[in-house]
């Protein structure tokens, strides 16, 4: 699929082309597998520079596995994750380990855990340093002071009280702080965040939230931002990508999804979210029971067996291509009208 | 199964009066709960709701007489049925947890012992709280009618926690802290692991449950939206200290503690116009060693000489909406983006 | 690749950097860490008893050299091996019916034997009679002479010496190879991990003794031969799967993924990352191995298969040779050397809980 997504006045930052993870279940060195898992399911996104882009759904729809496939954590069955360099875009998914190191100068990755992506034994500066030591950026005075720089932007200040204090001296949000300077200290291009916030307490939350916003727009970053909670990516994304067992299924500007959902799924996440106003009263989310795991599942639609208004042209047709419904909405679903926006 | 349908009079069944609690540790005293009281009448929920370490979990043990070994009570009264139970020998407080009081613990994985059946983890503690003990045969239908009462299919008894998926044993927790017909369920944190549509079910159950039986439930939960969704009336509590209670309605659409007022203006929603939030600045104090005055004055935007040093009484400001604030009068209306 | 400008706003902040340079403050962190770490073993009785008896022992064998040197002991009479006490030493000696009936050879003769050297003697004699060797714990020698008049407190002295440096060198060796193995094999899996497993596994089958007198029969081995040995067979066997399982867990934490992602190589996040995080178990096995290598070192010694000058088990095998093994009335022979294996195993036993309660914070707190 070649339908840009992005703005059509820039060139994307990044364009991944389907993509895709399988997980092979029941093999081992000398028996292929039973069946595989379709972790990531041939996704085609775009980001735009600047841009942030919210990918949402539930636990195993195969979010967190784009995100660690977009920094090379993982490797990818197939598909092509195509970065900006310069005039030309260079596929991360084929890249050789010459370039690997270079890479990892633009893009970078925030964790979901505060107190497991701390090394406990290295202190902050170690932390924060290790990306320009292992980069062999600079000499040690100036890692110092850049890192130095870095803690007071990201609100650890004054640094120099910081800089030699170990993770477990720190709060949550401390922690989450310290590992959005590490991710920023060699200005990537690109960041991937897996759910940064959601193992913080409500009240530090937002101003962890805020300043992802405020240092994205210093830096110019664009962030993958990966969440379950729409209204947190409500708040941090321009753009989201709602993820159904490994199939992007409704991908659109951050309002418009919200105002005007369009695949049922969507339609059922967004009744289900929980609203912190008593009077208010949602609709009734229209579909039952839980996610499964996508075990070489048969090529129609993803969403079929749990979807309320699934036809019988559902069950005996492909899984849906994502299709531009009008005013950049893409939507992957058999029922939906063109031009629903 | 005696099904009480008794509409809520006034006698609240469970009163919480100045309950003070603390922990003690190598490092000193931690002062975990200060001085709470709140109430729970028949078939009302009530919600608890704070960020960790505010002591909420702590007051769900202590309802349930299940605290740490280190936690000493110094003071107040849990009065269940006009009974204190903090007064009670340990016998009688087994006699009414479970049958009386039970919970919905948090994690529901870790709840299961996993190598027994579900069924049989609830026919134990039937067996231990219900008098006379039923038959077997009793007991299997009793477990398959609470299965078919919180969604589940009956045969799924037979089955071991690893064979649920995580939206079921919430539900098979539920249906355990039902078994022996308690009046009161303490909800702590139900659906905190569970994906949106598994928490929205979960939640419409308990819902449904709470009115078909006519009990009490008290949620304790860090997630706001959720008290705003199946409470009647809630508590914030900040620091081990309540801040504000009243009607969930008068709380969420007129805060008057900063705190409460605070966390409302920081919590995104997906619904009303698109704005920024308000961030809540600094970090909980260390309970170790409580600021002076008013818990909440080195992090509140009102704070004036008075909270440093005096500490604020959770005083009535009409309605049953009661603030622990000197300066609950300066406190803004919650923006229009919030409501509605 | 670089097409991004740094950014204003982090060229304008003024920061201050510690002026110290940075080994310094590594090293004042590093104090600090063991200050704290000091004060939490401290709490615990049974670690502090344990370095308490290891203190005792490494004295005494510290002391040995300097007595020597400092002419207290004279080495002709105190050496380990070659010493003799040639002084005349007169006990009262009652006179017993025959050979068998001496218990204690210090204050018993046999008539039979004082009739063929040409004295008449009467059963139930007391004699005054030069005392041949073992002599009895007196002021020359603390803990008595063993049977070829050699002191005893020396060659326990001498044998605390031997214990430390085959103990440590083997637990060192076990526990490097053991956290190398284990954190390599944990980190990369596939088929390095199943290669050192299965060599583990082999290890473990292995009936170590056996192989033990069958190696000594082409060579006698020297103490710290055993110690290598020792060393290997832990680090290849039992103490490479235990600290394998820890890397595996420190392995699957996000900040590996992190390192990844920052760009380390496989070399920087097993050194920098994995093995550092290991590190504080491999500690607590350097002290287990410690007791293991010195109960092993005795049992090899008593059954005479290494060739060493003198430890705690070498006493006891000459103490078994010369027939005095289970006599109580020869005590001073046996006692020493049994006591101090045991207690010094198990002083290192017993710090090691000490320090297990360092590193692992759960036993804490209670």
């Amino acid at each position: 699929m070649t339908d840009v997504q992005a703005p059509a006045s820039t060139r994307p930052l990044i364009k991944v082309e389907g993509l895709q993870k399988l997980f092979p279940i029941g093999s081992s060195r000398f028996r292929a597998p039973d069946a595989h898992v379709h972790a990531v399911d041939g996704i085609d996104f775009e980001i735009a520079p600047g841009e942030s882009l919210g990918l949402v759904g539930e636990s195993g729809c195969g979010k967190s596995t784009t995100g660690r496939m977009l920094v090379r954590l993982m490797d990818p069955t197939a598909g092509s994750i195509l970065l900006q360099d310069g005039d030309e875009m260079i596929d991360i998914a084929a890249i050789d380990k010459r370039d690997m190191l270079r890479f990892r100068r633009r893009v970078q990755m925030i964790f979901q855990d505060p107190f497991e992506s701390l090394n406990p034994r290295r202190t902050v500066y170690d932390t924060v340093a290790e990306p320009l030591t292992v980069q062999r950026v600079g000499s040690v005075p100036e890692r110092e002071m850049r890192v130095a720089k870095l803690l007071d932007l990201v609100g650890l200040s004054p640094a120099d009280t910081f800089m030699f204090r170990y993770p477990h001296e720190l709060s949550g949000g401390q922690r989450q702080r310290v590992a959005i300077a590490r991710a920023l200290v060699l200005d990537p291009s690109f960041v991937v965040a897996d759910e940064p916030t959601s193992m913080l307490d409500v009240s530090i939350r937002i101003s962890i939230m805020d300043l992802m916003l405020s240092l994205a727009e210093e830096f110019g970053v664009s962030y993958l931002y990966i969440t379950h909670d729409l209204a947190v990516a409500r708040y941090m994304c321009d753009r989201i990508a709602v993820m159904y067992l490994g199939k992007i299924v409704e991908i659109t500007d951050t309002e418009e999804l919200l105002s005007n959902p369009q695949h049922p799924y969507t339609k059922a996440l967004l009744s289900a979210v929980p609203v912190p106003d008593p009077a208010y009263r949602r609709p009734d989310v229209l579909i039952k029971g839980g996610i499964a795991k996508a075990i070489d599942p048969p090529p129609v639609c993803r969403f079929v067996d749990r979807c309320p208004m699934a036809t019988d042209f559902c069950r005996t047709h492909d899984h849906p291509d994502l299709v531009d419904k009008g005013n950049r909405h893409f939507v992957a679903c058999h029922l939906v009208e063109s031009s629903a926006g | 199964m005696t099904i009480s349908n008794e509409v809520s009079n006034d006698a609240p069944i469970l009163d919480v009066r100045n309950v003070v609690m603390h922990y003690r540790t190598e490092k000193g005293d931690v002062s975990a709960i200060e001085n709470v009281s709140f109430s729970l009448k028949s078939g009302e929920s009530f919600g608890l709701v704070g960020e960790s370490g505010c002591g909420k979990t702590s007051m769900a043990m202590a309802l349930l007489q299940l605290q740490a070994e280190n936690a000493t009570f110094k003071g107040g009264e849990i009065v269940l049925n006009g009974e204190d139970m903090l007064k009670m020998n340990p016998a009688e407080v087994r006699s009414h947890r479970w049958s009386d009081i039970s919970m919905v613990f948090q994690g529901a994985m870790n709840a299961w012992n996993p190598v027994h059946r579900v069924g049989a983890q609830i026919k134990e503690a039937m067996d231990l709280h219900i008098r006379p003990q039923l038959s077997h045969t009793e007991s299997r239908e009793r477990i398959a009618s609470l299965f078919e009462m919180v969604g589940l299919d009956p045969e799924m008894m037979d089955r071991y926690p690893h064979e649920f998926s995580g939206g079921m044993r919430q539900r098979a927790i539920i249906a355990m802290a039902l078994s022996c017909d308690p009046q009161i369920i303490i909800a702590d944190e139900p659906t905190t692991a569970l994906d949106v549509i598994v928490q929205d079910q979960i939640l419409t159950e308990l819902k449904k449950i709470q009115h078909d039986l006519g009990m009490s439930i008290i949620y304790i939960s860090h997630d706001i939206a959720v008290i705003a969704e199946v409470t009647d009336r809630m508590g914030v509590m900040y620091a081990g200290k309540m801040v504000e209670t009243g009607p969930t309605i008068e709380v969420f659409h007129n805060p008057k503690h900063p705190y409460a007022f605070l966390l409302l203006s920081s919590t995104p929603s997906i619904t009303g116009p698109r704005r920024k939030l308000a961030p809540l600045e600094g970090e909980p104090p260390n309970l170790l060693d409580p600021p002076p005055g008013c818990r909440f004055h080195p992090r509140c935007p009102f704070v004036t000489d008075q909270c440093r040093t005096e500490e604020p009484p959770l005083a009535e400001i009409g309605g049953g909406h009661r603030v622990a604030c000197w300066n609950w009068e300066s406190v803004p209306p919650l923006s229009e983006g919030l409501r509605k | 690749m670089d097409t991004k400008q740094v950014p204003e706003s982090l060229q304008r902040i003024e920061v201050q950097i510690p002026d110290r340079p940075l080994w310094r403050i590594r090293a004042g962190l590093l104090w600090e860490s063991f200050k704290s770490n000091w004060k939490l073993f401290k709490r615990n009785r049974v670690g502090l008893v344990g370095l308490v008896v290891i203190i005792l022992f490494a004295i005494l064998g510290l002391a040995q050299p300097i007595l020597f040197a400092t002419g207290v002991w004279d080495a002709k009479i105190y050496d380990v091996r070659t010493g003799n006490d040639t002084r005349v030493r007169i006990a009262e000696m009652t006179v017993v019916a025959n050979v068998d009936e001496v218990i204690d050879p210090t204050s018993q003769i046999d008539r039979r034997r004082l009739i063929a050297e040409g004295e008449n003697v009467q059963v139930g004699d007391v004699i005054q009679r030069e005392l041949k060797h073992p002599w009895p714990p007196d002021r020359h020698h603390l803990l008595g002479t063993d049977p070829n008049g050699s002191d005893i407190l020396s060659q326990l002295m001498y044998g605390a010496r031997a214990a430390f440096g085959l103990g440590l060198l083997a637990a060192f060796v076990t526990v490097f190879i053991a956290t190398t193995v284990g954190s390599v094999a944990a980190y990369f899996g596939g088929w390095v991990d199943s290669f050192f497993m299965r060599f583990a596994d082999l290890l473990l089958m292995l009936p170590i003794l056996a192989v033990l007198i069958v190696a000594s029969s082409f060579g006698r081995f020297k103490l710290w031969h055993l110690a290598i040995f020792l060393g290997l067979l832990g680090g290849f066997g039992g103490t490479a799967i235990v600290l394998k399982s820890q890397a595996l867990s420190v392995k699957v934490k996000p900040f590996i993924d992190a390192a990844r992602v920052a760009g380390g190589n496989n070399w920087r996040i097993v050194t920098a990352h994995l093995i550092p995080n290991v590190m504080p178990l491999s500690f607590l096995y350097v002290m287990f191995s410690v007791t293991g290598a010195i109960s092993s070192e005795a049992v090899l010694s008593f059954l005479g298969l290494l060739n060493i000058q003198m430890s705690w088990g070498l006493m006891i095998n000459k103490t078994q040779s010369a027939g005095y093994l289970l006599n109580p009335a020869t005590w001073w022979l046996i006692v020493p050397a049994g006591l101090a294996v045991t207690l010094l195993a198990g002083a290192f036993y017993l710090a090691g809980r000490g320090m297990d309660e360092i590193i692992n914070p759960r036993l804490r707190n209670r």
